[in-house]
């Protein structure tokens, strides 16, 4: 072989090598990133389902007919036109789930934007902020009375006016907040990456207490019986006192809390990505039992006919209950599962990763029925 | 089970190092991430020491490169014979220059994946990364996620800047013009050139595209490249007219250390007849030019092979 040939080969090769390095993840006109999709759960008011699809839009389907209710609300964000690229829209990763009043549904989005639309007919009311936005917005909306909050990557928790859309207050923590605020009373309690679970006076956004763990807090809060439990990445689950902040206990699990738990007659449920549900009793802590559900759980659970329904993010959907103390497969749905499960009248609703709503009764485990939302 | 076999043998561990290095630096992921580049070329160095002493080899093979042109010049198929006898004869592979570069592809990747799930930008690459995370290291659930700025950069997007590509793309060139072999052979001058200019615009065009984290890799990688090659090949190279053709301090040392070597495995030279009249001569020529100092012949293997040959006087 010449050695231009060998030159050539070894061009040949070098090439290759860029070629495979930029093979990890270049859409186009793209940066090399991974691209958001969301996984918002869905709120279900009477028969009407609610939820963000993985296409962004706000998606309202008549549960007992499956069709859609309005035309699908499309959300968009500029792209930036970037080297050889021209500029152009793409949809909005949608990960909190909606929050629906009777009048307003509240859909927060990864462009940094919270949006009301119109229940009934899926009409844009107001956007939140009018001009430019936010760091990207991963918790969901909570709705108490006639205030919206939510929390941004930037830090902030916003206290916005349900009906126009207007700043209230804003509460800004040590960084991102990716969690779904709290609200019990005049009380709300969020999580934040700074490791710090705040409770502050939804008047005014004043901090009432806060408590800090190892770990940053995802897991949207929850209030029972005066105890506030919320997970930590420092892998334990915290149980703090309402009034003042005060620790009652915490118990480590081998992995991150990720999800919200969930009680339900004196026993707290709570799902870790170490693959297992954690059930504890609400006033010590103490173990109850440990259900192995052998794959991360990410999606929060919830609780129908008495008993504790709970997704592995495999798409395998459990009941749980300890009284007998079992551990029942109810379906395997072959699609992986992040979004928070949601339910009503015995019916369980999954958003799939693969964007797909799936209607699971939760004492047989037969899917009644599961419908595509990725437009043809 | 590729995946799991990369995760656990790759991605796992860069991820779990990269966030306790990040703790111990003041909670700062760029260092950290210089600190990785430190460990791979650390580790990468035996190869890094090959590919320098290839290249160095090439450039001062080009003088005879030359006489071949001038000799064989018409005759191409024979030309490109010589060449390779050359090559051959010099122990040199032009194509291993690329291995350092392929063995770090794996890391590259690496290092992207761990970027795209410690910075928690995207939620689904964050979440991944619990299933990443050592349990028996306490420390790395408390620390995630990183910190994503270092200087004026946010490690988990491209630099907007625009510095960082000028900074990959240069330092690129510079290192590559401090490799590119002088030949009087315009066609191979033009190729080497292309080689000069085609790899600092693609890194440079990467470097728009990729998350800083990772081009901020590539620079401080490339500076190693360019620290070692000053001072393991003697100066800078094609960037300097002379320069190419001067062993430096510590070449000098390694020759010697070489030759020290090669004349402890000299007896069984003549055993390996099948070198013809050309390499003699060639080798003649090299041993020549290395008493008059004017500049040293890579051809040691030959020697090694030949050193009774190498004394004899150079045949014209």
């Amino acid at each position: 072989m010449s050695k231009k040939g060998v030159i050539s080969k070894a061009l040949l090769l070098a090439v290759l090598l860029l070629v495979l390095a930029s093979g990890l993840a270049l859409p186009s006109c793209q940066t090399a990133r991974s691209v958001p999709r969301g996984w918002s759960g869905v709120s279900v008011i009477d028969e009407a389902l609610f939820l963000g699809s993985m296409e962004g839009k706000l998606v309202a389907i008549d549960g007992s007919t499956q069709q859609r209710l309005w035309p699908d609300v499309p959300f968009e964000q500029k792209q930036s036109g970037g080297f050889g690229c021209a500029q152009g829209t793409q949809a909005v990763a949608i990960y909190g789930t909606p929050a629906v009043t009777f009048e307003l549904v509240y859909l927060t989005g990864y462009n940094g934007k919270a949006y009301a639309v119109n229940m009934e007919t899926g009409a844009l009311r107001w956007v939140y902020p009018r001009e430019d936005e936010l760091d990207p917005i991963v918790g969901g909306p909570a709705v108490l009375g006639d205030r919206v909050y939510f929390g941004s990557s930037n830090g902030k928790l916003y206290a916005l006016d349900a009906a126009t859309g207007d700043k209230l207050w804003e509460f800004e923590s040590g960084d991102k907040i990716w969690g779904t605020p709290a609200v019990n009373g005049q009380t709300l309690y969020i999580g934040s990456f700074d490791k710090k679970l705040y409770a502050l006076n939804v008047a005014d956004g004043s901090l009432k207490w806060q408590f800090e763990t190892e770990g940053a807090i995802v897991a949207t809060p929850l209030v029972y019986d005066g105890a506030v439990y919320f997970g930590s990445f420092d892998r334990h689950l915290y149980a703090l006192n309402e009034a003042d902040g005060s620790l009652r206990w915490k118990y480590q699990a081998d992995n991150w809390f990720w999800s919200r738990p969930l009680a339900n007659d004196g026993i707290i449920y709570a799902g870790s990505v170490d693959g297992k549900v954690h059930a504890l009793k609400t006033e010590s802590g103490e173990v109850v039992a440990v259900f192995d559900l052998e794959s991360p759980i990410s999606a929060s659970p919830v609780l129908a006919g008495g008993d504790v329904i709970v997704a592995a993010e495999t798409g395998q959907v459990y009941s749980l209950s300890i009284n007998p103390r079992q551990k029942k497969s109810l379906v395997n749905l072959e699609d992986e599962i992040y979004a928070p499960l949601a339910t009503s009248d015995g019916v369980i609703y999954i958003h799939s990763a693969d964007d797909v709503l799936y209607a699971v009764d939760a004492r047989s485990g037969a899917t009644l029925w599961s419908l595509e939302l990725e437009s043809e | 089970m590729i995946g799991e076999i990369w995760d656990l043998i790759i991605l796992s561990p860069m991820i779990n190092i990269l966030i306790v290095v990040s703790g111990a630096l003041f909670n700062n992921f760029g260092l950290s991430i210089i600190v990785l580049t430190l460990i791979v070329r650390g580790v990468t160095i035996p190869l890094t020491l090959k590919q320098l002493r290839s290249t160095k080899a090439l450039q001062e093979l080009q003088p005879k490169m030359s006489e071949l042109q001038k000799k064989y010049g018409k005759d191409k198929q024979k030309l490109a014979q010589e060449q390779m006898r050359l090559y051959k004869e010099s122990g040199i592979n032009p194509a291993g220059c690329l291995l350092p570069m392929l063995v770090q592809l794996p890391i590259w990747i690496a290092l992207f994946q761990s970027i795209i799930r410690v910075l928690a930008v995207v939620p689904e690459d964050f979440l991944k990364l619990s299933g990443h995370l050592y349990s028996s290291w306490p420390q790395v659930f408390s620390l995630v996620p990183l910190n994503s700025r270092f200087l004026w950069l946010d490690l988990a997007v491209p630099d907007r800047y625009l510095l960082l590509p000028i900074l990959v793309g240069g330092s690129m060139w510079l290192q590559q013009k401090m490799t590119t072999p002088k030949t009087g052979d315009p066609r191979q001058q033009a190729q080497a050139q292309m080689m000069l200019w085609v790899m600092p615009l693609m890194f440079a065009f990467l470097t728009l595209q990729f998350p800083s984290g990772l081009a901020l890799y590539w620079v401080v990688s490339n500076l190693i490249s360019i620290g070692l090659q000053y001072f393991i090949t003697g100066g800078w190279g094609g960037l300097t007219a002379q320069a190419a053709t001067k062993p430096a301090g510590a070449d000098r040392k390694y020759i010697k250390r070489l030759t020290t070597a090669e004349e402890k495995e000299i007896d069984y030279a003549d055993t390996e007849a099948d070198i013809g009249a050309d390499v003699g001569a060639d080798i003649a020529s090299a041993d020549v030019a290395t008493k008059e100092g004017a500049r040293y012949q890579p051809s040691l293997r030959a020697m090694k092979r030949h050193p009774k040959k190498s004394k004899r006087p150079k045949r014209r």
